[in-house]
């Protein structure tokens, strides 16, 4: 579905990498986390994705079409893209933010308005209360929602979320996660989603990619990366989550006593 | 400040608002449709930015009225298109300046989110772009409206039609209803436009129908009010124009040119106000058909001489450059002289047993002469001092209206004075004559454009002017405007009865136009 190979990118004519080398492949209806550490050049290879950013080397194919030989304007209406910072329009209602790319596909009015209060409703959104707010009226947890509908609201088959559940406290982010991960195994959605967050990285992915300075360190499965890490920078990314993990389960077992 | 004189003022209100009105509303579309597409060019194509704004700023930092009278030489014309040209100029900075700097403001992250959902550049221009920066863009053109309204009343002196010319003529005739007139109306229109403006951005923004159907019918009102006023104004070529110079006495002589014309039947319009020389280009343009100028003013400002032949010699050969030069016909002088002189308070005169200007050269060491600011630099003034060895102990300045009470009052001794200033006769001063003929000679002359020469019609109508009014007769019309506080109409009305030129009845039926 997507083919990532030997792509990097340079802001500043080749003295710096942003993201080096990268080789990497996503199957379809495949969930890949892309996990790093803030800086390592995530977005950068998601933006690469549809062609936000050029690479400076390398090529990407998706569905088996170099990006850089597509029109960009088709192929990003193609793609579902969830925002690092949302991103959605002040300007507009919800349900406007929502229905923006099936209006650029001149889908009908009608069609456009069932498919946002459909949307709406996937999302945990009332339509009948939110569908006329403007952006500033809504909690920054419902904001996210609104960023995850209006990227689903073409019927994309292949997804790039950008830390889509940042913004969230953990009750919801989970609620969210869990309705979202069912979502793309429903639609058979291929999905490229970035976080720096290990938890969320092995609650969703079918497979986790790990960067560091801009480089491809390993992939592998939730359990491979847990048990039998790749590189030494996998295993150390790993650590937290397993003590976590591990805390929690001692409290489970000493009955909730203490620590 | 009568009733009547408001009356008067306000029924030339629906003309110089109608022209006002069109000026403004011409410029100010105009000037969006320019720098929208403009500005959103240079937004885009970045080394544009620094020359096209600051080309518009500096056309913001040269006064109003300068940037109108410079038009005028640049277009080689008059009246309606220089007017808009520089109101248009005026227009542009804040439009262009508000309309990049709110595209230039939409956050970037807004902006990649546009571009990631796969809209084209011009979808992200009109679908995000320009809504978010409307506000801006709006309180630009907000800014532009009251700019544009306040300064077109500047638009007067270039001969288009404004509530400046409430304004212009008001102050010279110090009738200051008619200044408050021009003033209220301009600033009532001023905040009506930018009110309307505002409530169809109130409209849109909270998507309103009623806001929206109010600015519409706001538009609607004003854009038909404009189309009706502009209709009695709309005449045939046949149209006389008659112009004036920004002073009490040209008030009065156009006013007596229009009545007397207006009772032979012919069609008139009255551009009052207008700068000195551009009143003469418009008359060899033809853009003006006729008006008073003063021997000397053509003798040294548009013939360029510096020699002083004498007074009917003066005249002679300056009706003979005009026209062979321009083809202006001199159609007559008038008969009185506007000239510099020097006046004494009549008590001081006749104690003094002061008559000519000779007579003071005795006295001048013992003596304080005033002025306006301009005539101590004046040539006149160095021709005088020689001509009669003239050694005054003090020399000081005055603005002219107070330059008159001055002398009354003893402030002075003397004072330079234009000979028909009707404060001359309220002050009761007296002129002192000009026996060695170092002061050049100002005879008022009518003269034509070269096509309003070839109207029989008009020639009839006005040739009857010539030689009939002497100084007292104009001397007293311009007391009633300054010292009265008449109208220059009802002063021309008088000045035509003194000179047998009008029967009362058809004198008072028509006012003005
Ligand atoms: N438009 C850009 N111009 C210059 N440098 C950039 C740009 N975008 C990202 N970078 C740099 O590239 C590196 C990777 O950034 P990014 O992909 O945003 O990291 P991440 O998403 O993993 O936090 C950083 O060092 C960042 O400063
Ligand atoms: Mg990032």
């Amino acid at each position: 579905m997507i083919c990532i190979q030997q792509v990097s990118k340079t802001f500043d004519q080749g003295r710096s990498f942003a993201v080096q080398e990268v080789d990497l492949e996503v199957g379809a209806g495949e969930f890949v986390v892309l996990l790093g550490e803030s800086g390592c050049g995530k977005t950068t290879l998601l933006k690469m994705i549809n062609r936000l950013v050029e690479p400076s080397r390398g090529r990407i194919l998706v569905e088996e079409r170099d990006v850089c030989r597509v029109n960009p304007v088709v192929l990003r209406r193609g793609i579902g893209y969830v925002f690092q910072g949302v991103g959605l329009f002040p300007h507009m209602t919800v349900a406007e933010n929502v229905a923006v790319v099936p209006r650029l596909l001149n889908w009908e009015p009608s069609a456009c308005r069932d498919r946002v209060d459909e949307l709406l409703r996937l999302t945990g959104l009332s339509p009948r209360t939110h569908r006329d707010r403007k952006p500033h009226e809504l909690s920054g947890g419902q904001r996210q929602r609104v960023g995850l509908a209006r990227a689903l609201a073409a019927r994309p088959r292949i997804m790039l979320m950008d830390e889509p559940f940042g913004a969230l406290d953990p009750m919801t982010r989970d609620g969210l996660q869990r309705e979202f991960k069912r979502l793309q195994q429903t639609l058979n959605l291929t999905v490229v989603m970035v976080t720096h967050d290990m938890t969320e990285a092995l609650l969703l992915a079918d497979r986790i990619a790990v960067m560091k300075r801009g480089i491809l360190v390993g992939t592998g499965s939730p359990g491979q990366v847990l048990r039998s890490p790749s590189h030494p920078y996998i295993a150390a990314l790993m650590e937290t989550p397993r003590r976590q993990a591990d805390q929690v389960e001692s409290i489970l077992r000493s009955g909730g006593e203490g620590k | 400040m009568t009733e009547t004189a408001l009356a008067e003022q306000l029924r030339l209100l629906p003309e110089y608002l109608g022209h006002h009105l069109s000026l403004t509303l011409v410029a100010l579309f105009s000037g969006i449709a320019v720098c929208l597409p403009l500005a959103v060019l240079v937004t885009r194509v970045k080394p544009l930015q620094w020359p096209v704004l600051t080309v518009a700023s500096v056309a913001q930092t040269i006064p109003g009225l300068a940037l109108l009278a410079l038009m005028v030489p640049l277009l080689g014309q008059i009246g309606f298109l220089p007017a808009f040209i520089a109101l248009l100029l005026y227009s542009m900075l804040p439009i262009l300046r508000n309309t990049v700097t709110g595209i230039l403001g939409v956050a970037p992250d807004i902006l990649e989110a546009a571009e990631g959902l796969g809209m084209t550049s011009g979808q992200r221009l009109f679908r995000v772009e320009l809504p978010l920066a409307a506000p801006v863009i709006i309180a630009g053109i907000r800014t532009a409206t009251v700019w544009v309204v306040g300064s077109a009343t500047l638009s007067t002196p270039v001969g288009a039609t404004s509530l400046g010319n409430y304004i212009f003529s008001g102050l010279q005739t110090q009738n200051s209803t008619a200044v408050l007139v021009g003033c209220a109306a301009a600033a009532v229109l001023a905040i009506a436009l930018d009110q309307l403006i505002r409530l169809g951005e109130l409209a849109v923004a909270g998507r309103s129908r009623t806001k929206g159907w109010l600015a519409g019918a706001g538009l609607l009102f004003i854009l038909l009010s404009t189309l009706i006023l502009q209709i009695p104004t709309a005449k045939g070529s046949a149209v006389v124009v008659v112009g004036a110079k920004p002073f009490t006495e040209q008030y009065v002589l156009a006013e007596a040119l229009t009545q007397r014309l207006t009772q032979a039947g012919l069609q008139v319009e009255n551009r009052s106000s207008m700068g000195s020389m551009i009143l003469f280009d418009a008359l060899t343009a033809g853009h003006v058909d006729c008006y008073v100028d003063y021997s000397g003013t053509i003798w040294a400002n548009v013939m360029k001489r510096q020699d002083l032949p004498p007074r009917a010699d003066l005249l002679e050969e300056m009706k003979d450059w005009l026209q062979r030069e321009h083809q202006v016909l001199v159609l007559g002088a008038l008969g009185f002289e506007n000239n510099y002189g020097l006046a004494v308070a009549r008590h001081k005169a006749e104690a003094l047993k002061l008559a000519s200007i000779q007579d003071l050269t005795r006295h001048a060491p013992q003596m304080t002469i005033g002025s306006d600011f301009e005539f101590f630099v004046r040539p006149e003034w160095t021709a005088l001092r020689e001509a009669y060895r003239l050694d005054f102990r003090e020399k000081r300045t005055f603005d002219p209206s107070l330059m008159y009470a001055a002398a009354r009052e003893g402030v002075v001794d003397v004072i330079s004075a234009y000979t028909t200033d009707g404060r001359i006769i309220e002050y009761d001063l007296a002129v002192l004559t000009d026996p060695l003929q170092a002061l050049p000679p100002y005879d008022a002359v009518l003269v034509l454009s070269p096509a309003a020469a070839r109207r029989t019609e008009l020639v009839s109508a006005l040739e009857v002017f010539d030689g009939i009014i002497d100084d007292g007769t104009m001397r007293a019309a311009n007391k009633r405007v300054d010292v009265d506080g008449e109208s220059p109409a009802q002063a021309a009305r008088f000045l035509l009865e003194a000179v047998g030129l009008s029967s009362p009845a058809q004198g008072r039926e028509r006012s003005d136009s």
